[in-house]
């Protein structure tokens, strides 16, 4: 899973039967220089996620990319490839090494 | 499968509820030239890997879909925590 920040939310007006009634996030991936700075940004490449949890605009939460993000609708086959796993409530990090 | 360094702990109380009870740390993808990946990742732990350790991860969702259920989303397991990497640049954590 990677982490991600909530940006916003999709609405689709014609969709297939599996995104019916789904709520779709917009997020940008965290990087680690700014994770660390712990300054809100992302800077990783935007994409969109199905979200079953709830997560607000502003929001860190972890997703699952690939095969598996379509796990939580087996045995249904549904065209998802990101899927937001949980929401980040805190990240202990020890002190970064001066190398 | 690759190999990456435990950053820290990711705490999360609403999450997927196949997750529940799952440890979650924080990894860093670590590259044969010593560098290190740009984005963390949110790996599943069932063996107890610290801080700092370096640790082999699959990405492969099988063995969380037969601990955690086939509804799992869950997907980066460590699999191993290593000894010694042996290789290019290989002044890493283990190497005694």
């Amino acid at each position: 899973m990677r982490l991600g920040i909530v940006r916003g939310h999709v609405t689709l007006n014609l969709a297939v039967e599996a995104f019916r009634a789904r709520t779709l996030v917009v997020l940008e991936p965290v990087t680690m220089e700014n994770l660390r700075a712990g300054n809100g940004l992302g800077g990783g490449k935007s994409l969109v996620a199905i979200d079953a949890l709830g997560a607000a605009k502003g929001q860190m939460v972890a997703f699952t990319e690939g095969r598996e993000a379509a796990n939580p609708f087996w045995p249904d086959a549904v065209p998802v490839d990101a899927y937001c796993s949980l929401i980040v409530d805190t990240i202990s990090m020890e002190p970064q090494a001066v190398a | 499968m690759f190999l990456a360094r435990i950053e820290g702990t990711v705490v999360a109380v609403v999450k997927h509820p196949t997750l529940d009870g799952c440890r979650f740390l924080l990894a860093q993808r670590m590259e044969a030239d010593g560098s290190a990946g740009l984005e963390p990742m949110v790996v599943v732990d069932w063996l107890g890997a610290g801080n700092g350790s370096m640790v082999m991860v699959s990405t492969d969702g099988d063995i969380a879909r037969e601990r955690l259920g086939n509804d799992t989303p869950a997907r980066m397991v460590v699999v191993g925590i290593v000894d010694r990497a042996q290789g290019q640049g290989s002044s890493k954590r283990g190497d005694a």
